[in-house]
Formats: C-alpha cells, sequence, structure tokens
C-alpha cells in the first residue's frame, strides 16, 4: 500500500534573500504517521504551510492526490485539515462556534450564518470538544478569555471535526499536560476506537519537539535551514541523526 | 522627551493666532444697528415661547426630523456596512478580484464622500424640487460613503492569520467572508453606528434650515421672522431631543446572542434592501424629468467664471478651512485652561453644547446682526461650531484621564494653571490633535454651509450657479470641492500618521 497522497517536488521558498526552503523533496503516503523534527526556525512551520497550500513555493510543485495543488477544486483541498502552531482561532467567536466553523466547508452559507446567530447545531462540535476533555462550561465562551490549554484544545477540535484523512499538525502538543499529551495524540493518530466504519487510514505529519513522543510515529524526518536532513524509519532513528539537526 | 511633549502641546495653542487677522477683519466690519437684535436673540434663551399651538407644531416637526433622520441614517449605515465589505482588502483576498477595482471603488467613495450633505441636498432641490425624500437621499449619499470608511477601516484589523486558517479550512467563499467579518461589522455597528444617528438627526436639521422640512425649516422661518422666543422653543427641543436620543442608545445593549432580536434586525436588514431598492427604482421611473436634462443644460450653459475668480473662491474657501481649524483646535484648551475651576467648567461645558446644538448657519445669521459678512465672519462661525465639538472631546478625555500628575504638581505649590498645563494637557495634547486633524476634514466639507449663507467661497458661487441653471459652472465648483476636501484629506492622513 504505497500510494502518494502528498507530495514535494524540489520545493524552495526564498522569503527577500532567504532561502526558508531549499530544494525539499517529500513524498508521503496513505496511512503514514510521521513525525516533523528540526531546531526553532528550521523551517517547520514553513513546509507545513506549503502543504496545505497556504505558501506558494517560490519553485517546485505540490502535488496532492498526484494533482498539482493549483488546479483541484475546493473539496478536493478540504481533503487536508491543519492545527496551526498559533492556533489561528477567531478569538471574537465562543469556542463552539470556532470548531463549528471546521464544519464550513461541507455545509452551505445558511449555516455559517445560524453559526455566527448562535441557532446551529454544536452537536458535532460539542462532541469533539469532549473529546479532547474540554468542560462543557467552556463550550460558549470566547476564545480571548480561554487558557492556553483550552485554547490549543480548541484548535485541535476544530480541526478533528473536519474528519480529513491528512492531518498537519505544528506542535499539537503545546500547552498541554502529560496526561492530556497522550489522549490528544491518540485521537490525532486515530489509535482510540471510535466505532466509526472503517476509513481509509489516517495520514499524519506532526512536528514535534519533544522526542519522547515519537513513539507512535513510523517515520521521523529531520530538518535543518530549510534542508531536509534525514527521512527515515523511526526505528533506524540513531543519536547521530538527532545531532546533526540539533 | 518633556521638550517634545511641550511641543505637541504649544502646537495646540498657536493656531489661536488665527484670531489675529480674523479679529482686524471682524471689528473693522462691525455695526451697531443690530446689537439690540442679537441681545433679544440671547435673552430669549431663557424666555421661550411655550403655548399649545408651538407644542404641537413642534412635534409635528419632530416627527418629521426623526422620521428622516432615522431612515437615512438606517439606510445608509447598512449600504455603508455593505459598501464597507466591497472596498475591504480582506473581500478581494477571498474572492480573487484584481486589486484594480478596489481602487476604483474606494476612488467613487471618497468622492462622495467629500461632497456635504447640505450641497448634495441644494442640488437635488434644484433638480427634484422640495420633498422629503430628498432629504433622505442627500443625507444618505454622503453618509453611505463616510460609514463605508470607517467600515472598511475596522475590516482592515481582521488578523491575516485567521483569514489564513479559514482559508485552509476551505469553505465557500462567501461563508468564509461572513464568519471573519461578522465580529468587526457588529463592533463598528455598536461603537460607531448608533452615534451616526445622532449625526443624521444634526444634518436633517441643517437640511431642514434649507427648506426640506422639519424643526430645522420651523427654526429658520422663526429667525426670519425674527421670532427668538419661538426659535429658541425649536432649539430647546431639539437638544432635548438629541440628549434623549443620547441616552436611549447608551441604555441598549445589543446582544447577538438573542435569537428573537437577531431575527428582528436580519428582517429590518433586509426589509431596509429591498425597499431601498423599489424605492430607487420608483424614483428613477416616476419623476418629472422634463425641466430637466443635465446633459442639454450642461453644453447649452456657458461659464462665466473668470479663472481669476474661480482661484479667488478656492483661495477663500482653503483660508475658510485653515481660521476655523485654528478657532476649533485652539479654543478649547485656551479657554479649559484660563478658566480652570469648577464652576466655570459648567458654564464652558454649556457653552460649548450650544455651540454645537445651534446649527452653523444660525449661528451665522445670529452673528450677521452686528457684523457685515465676510470671510472671517464665517470662519469664526464654522471654528465655534467646531470648537464646540472638539471641546467635548477634550473634556471627555480629561475627565479620564489619571490625575496624578497635576495633583502631585498642585502640590508642589505650582500654579494651577502651569500644573493643569503640564501636568494634563500635555498628555492629551497628541491624540487631541490628532482628533482635530481629523475634525479639520469634516471643517473643509462644511465651509459649504457657511459658504451658502454667508457669501464667501466656493459655496456661494455653488448656490449662483445654481440658481441660473449654470450647470456647467455648479460641476467646475464640485470638482474643485472634492479636490480640496480630497488633498485636505490626504495632508490630515499624513498628520494624523505621524500623531498616532
Ligand atoms: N512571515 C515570515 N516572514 C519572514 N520570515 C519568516 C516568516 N515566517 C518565518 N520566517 C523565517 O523562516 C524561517 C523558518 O521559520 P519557521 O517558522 O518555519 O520555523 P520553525 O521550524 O517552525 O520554528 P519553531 O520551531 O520556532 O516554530 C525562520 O528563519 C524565520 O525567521
Ligand atoms: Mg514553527
Amino acid at each position: 500500500m504505497n500510494n502518494t497522497v502528498l507530495e514535494l517536488e524540489n520545493i524552495s521558498y526564498k522569503y527577500k534573500n532567504d532561502l526558508i526552503l531549499n530544494k525539499i523533496n517529500l513524498k508521503i503516503n496513505s496511512g503514514e504517521k510521521i513525525a516533523l523534527l528540526g531546531k526553532s526556525g528550521s523551517g517547520k512551520t514553513t513546509l507545513i504551510s506549503v502543504l496545505n497550500g497556504t505558501i506558494k513555493p517560490t519553485q517546485g510543485e505540490v502535488k496532492l492526490f498526484n494533482e498539482s495543488f493549483e488546479e483541484l477544486d475546493r473539496k478536493q483541498k478540504s481533503k487536508i485539515t491543519t492545527i496551526w502552531q498559533d492556533l489561528r482561532l477567531i478569538e471574537d467567536l465562543s469556542a463552539e462556534q470556532n470548531v463549528n466553523c471546521g464544519l464550513l466547508a461541507e455545509n452551505n452559507f445558511y449555516f455559517a450564518f445560524k453559526n455566527l446567530l448562535n441557532i446551529s447545531s454544536f452537536k458535532k462540535a460539542h462532541k469533539y470538544m469532549k473529546l479532547c476533555r474540554l468542560h462543557n462550561s467552556i463550550y460558549d465562551k470566547k476564545i480571548r478569555k480561554l487558557s492556553g490549554g483550552q485554547k490549543q484544545r480548541v484548535a485541535i477540535a476544530r480541526s478533528l471535526i473536519q474528519e480529513s484523512n491528512i492531518l498537519l499538525a505544528d506542535e499539537p502538543f503545546n500547552n498541554l499536560d502529560p496526561k492530556l499529551i497522550t489522549t490528544i495524540k491518540n485521537l490525532l493518530l486515530e489509535n482510540v476506537d471510535k466505532n466509526n466504519t472503517k476509513k481509509s487510514p489516517k495520514t499524519a505529519l506532526v512536528a514535534l519537539h519533544r522526542l519522547d513522543l515519537l513513539n507512535d510515529f513510523d517515520k521521523v524526518i529531520g530538518i535543518r535551514d530549510g534542508k531536509i536532513f534525514f527521512n527515515i524509519k523511526r526505528n533506524n532513528l540513531k543519536k547521530i541523526h538527532l545531532e546533526k539537526i540539533y | 522627551m518633556n521638550k517634545l511633549k511641550l511641543n505637541y502641546t504649544s502646537l495646540s495653542f498657536l493656531p489661536i493666532l488665527v484670531c489675529i487677522p480674523l479679529g482686524y477683519q471682524l471689528i473693522n466690519n462691525i455695526h451697531f444697528g443690530g446689537f439690540k437684535l442679537f441681545q433679544e436673540f440671547l435673552i430669549s434663551a431663557f424666555n421661550p415661547k411655550i403655548d399649545n399651538e408651538i407644542i404641537i407644531t413642534i412635534i409635528k416637526r419632530l416627527n418629521e426630523t426623526i422620521f428622516i433622520g432615522f431612515f437615512s441614517w438606517l439606510v445608509s449605515i447598512i449600504f455603508g456596512a455593505i459598501f464597507g465589505i466591497i472596498s475591504s482588502n480582506i473581500f478581494y483576498k477571498i474572492f480573487n478580484i484584481p486589486k484594480f477595482f478596489y481602487r476604483i471603488i474606494r476612488f467613487f467613495l471618497t468622492i462622495i464622500r467629500s461632497i456635504h450633505e447640505v450641497v448634495w441636498g441644494i442640488i437635488l432641490m434644484q433638480i427634484y424640487g422640495i420633498n422629503f425624500s430628498i432629504g433622505i437621499i442627500a443625507i444618505c449619499i454622503p453618509y453611505i460613503a463616510v460609514n463605508s470608511k470607517v467600515f472598511a477601516e475596522q475590516l482592515e484589523t481582521i488578523d491575516y492569520k485567521s483569514f489564513e486558517s479559514i482559508n485552509q479550512i476551505n469553505a465557500p467563499k462567501f461563508s468564509s467572508l461572513l464568519t471573519l467579518i461578522w465580529n468587526p461589522i457588529i463592533n463598528t455597528f455598536k461603537n460607531f453606528g448608533l452615534y451616526r444617528l445622532e449625526c443624521s438627526i444634526r444634518s436633517t436639521v441643517i437640511l431642514g434650515l434649507f427648506g426640506i422640512g422639519g424643526i430645522g425649516t420651523s427654526i429658520f422661518l422663526s429667525f426670519q421672522t425674527l421670532n427668538f422666543r419661538e426659535l429658541w422653543t425649536y432649539l430647546w427641543s431639539l437638544a432635548i431631543l438629541i440628549i434623549l436620543s443620547g441616552l436611549i442608545f447608551k441604555k441598549i445593549k445589543f446582544n447577538t446572542t438573542n435569537k428573537i432580536l437577531s431575527i428582528f434586525f436580519i428582517t429590518v436588514f433586509f426589509v431596509t434592501i429591498l425597499f431601498s431598492f423599489s424605492y430607487f427604482l420608483y424614483f428613477i421611473f416616476n419623476n418629472n424629468f422634463e425641466n430637466f436634462n443635465f446633459v442639454n443644460s450642461f453644453f447649452k450653459s456657458s461659464s462665466d467664471l473668470g479663472l481669476f475668480v474661480f482661484l479667488k473662491l478656492i483661495l477663500e474657501t482653503i483660508i475658510l478651512s485653515l481660521l476655523s481649524t485654528g478657532i476649533a483646535i485652539s479654543l478649547p484648551p485656551l479657554v479649559i485652561g484660563i478658566f480652570n475651576n469648577n464652576s466655570s467648567k459648567i458654564f464652558i461645558k454649556i457653552f460649548a453644547f450650544l455651540l454645537r446644538l445651534i446649527p452653523t448657519p444660525v449661528i451665522l445669521l445670529t452673528l450677521l446682526t452686528f457684523n457685515n459678512p465676510s470671510l472671517s465672519l464665517a470662519a469664526l462661525t464654522l471654528g465655534l461650531h467646531n470648537a464646540g465639538i472638539t471641546c467635548k472631546l477634550l473634556f471627555t478625555n480629561l475627565d479620564s484621564q489619571d490625575k496624578r500628575n497635576y495633583i502631585a504638581m498642585n502640590s508642589l505649590g505650582i500654579s494651577k494653571k502651569t500644573s493643569w498645563l503640564l501636568g494634563l494637557f500635555s498628555q492629551q495634547a497628541k491624540s487631541y490633535l490628532a482628533y482635530c486633524a481629523y475634525r479639520s476634514d469634516i471643517i473643509i466639507r462644511e465651509t459649504a454651509i457657511v459658504g451658502v449663507i454667508g457669501s464667501v467661497g466656493l459655496g456661494w458661487q455653488l448656490k449662483e450657479s445654481l440658481s441660473s441653471f449654470a450647470w456647467q459652472e455648479v460641476t467646475i465648483v464640485l470638482i474643485a470641492y472634492s479636490s480640496i476636501a480630497i488633498v485636505g484629506e490626504l495632508i490630515n492622513g499624513k498628520i494624523k500618521n505621524s500623531l498616532t
């Protein structure tokens, strides 16, 4: 089962005179769980932004399901979900409204409207918020009034509610305590059985700083100064690899 | 650091120097024939006419004013929001429309905005004759443009990152747009939109002076017949209306999570849009255009407006704006600083309220009772009226300011005036000047009102050209007006940027 879902072909990204991504080639296969390692400023966030189409690379091509990203329609692009490092929630909306924003892609304008007026159904949103261990007292609180870890989990719930098969997550475990980290990790990598009918397995690329969380990943990618230094099976990860990138 | 602050402070006082040429001309123009009238005008303030008949008139007239004011407010706020959206960056980003259109719309709105509602009013009245809906349309045209600017500015505060994240969810474009603009739009409505109702009532009153109807027309008629007691009855009732409307809106809290209220607002929103469109169509198809054929009369009419005269009018308008701005900037801090005690404060507040309340044409007409018409008189009028507005702002800011510096200086034995200046005002000076820069944009537009009445500048020429149906001249004057306003706005924008 080696069908590629996401592919980067010779990607470079230049900002002013800095080469932030440097000739990156990467194939992500269906069902793979990949950890993305690299020190601060190495280009992890930029790489994720290129993968989800937010940043257009200066050079090279991004392919989703073997088709150029530019040519895909909205529905196909929405198969990717992203958890941003800086969360990017809408501060003035409530937690549940923000989570419902994840459903905007599969619903019409009327849904968006009802969501803002607070008269849409929040059933699904609450289900995912509960899975993220969010207490129901914060459901209708504005984002700006939540704690760091609560905001983090709202962003995660917004991503989960999209039920996408491809997850890009940028340091999703920030601000979470050890117990929550395990729960969230299982949710993101779909290790828990949600009684769903069998779908194609989830593909995930997660940028990480904590090496003790690598256990559930199949592959590890090391990036430094915008270049991929290694792209290997987790079992093959040696100390020498880490020394190269940190 | 201290020196820099002192600079802003002195900059707030320096413009009072305009009083030298202004005072010179005013003194030369004084005539004592009308002093008695002026005295009578002042005394009548404490002795307004009150009887059954006038109360009935007031109720009727106020109803008209409220009707025009309210509907022009409603329509201009809704269409202001819509135009604000389509002239904001976020709209073009979401729909991937070339920036070219954005520039065109903004340019168009800037031009519309640069012309005062009174000018729109007298032009429309000349074309269509006097009726209610002309009042609403005249207010709506510039108001929509002004409101759309404010809405657009607020929409620029949307975080680019939340745009990217909604964009990455790949929602339908209208859903993304709505979700992103929702809060800025609602907040702008709460913070700015409600205040605009007061503005549109004031504009209705001023248009009333030019014959549109409502309390303004009564004020004008009673002034013409020198019936000052009646005049003051109208003015005081207007004061009550403005104070009440302010109070009511302070009390109302809009809760967007209340379902019934939301549905009510949405209904009002769509009904207003539908109504406006159908009215617009009705207006186009049912108006009698026989006596007005613009294209025809435009080319037939010839302009005998000499270049020299024209340049002189432009110069007059610019000088008028500068003089008035000078008064509006410096008078409030000067007066508050000099009469710095509690009883004077109340007196100043009342006086500032009256300056805001009495429409500029009435102030000008009153002053004309003992002074010949001149540029300085028009400038004084406009300056005083706007000083009433800047004064209110200065008081509000001073009252809410941290007073520890002031108290400390006072207790050190520094004189009250000096400690007010250095301890209180100096910290306000910068933001006060920034507000004044914004205010002078409005002053430039308002020169039209005093121009029409006080026979100065382009405003006066506009009236002359209109009454002789010289459409070519009208067009030239309008272009000149809007150029001055736009250039002024650009300069003020630079000043504001350097102050904030
Ligand atoms: N918007 C931007 N404009 C200019 N330079 C940027 C921008 N965003 C990131 N960079 C630069 O690109 C490089 C890579 O940044 P990136 O955010 O991808 O790093 P990262 O690996 O995610 O770091 P961290 O672990 O701290 O989040 C850095 O040198 C950064 O300074
Ligand atoms: Mg990062």
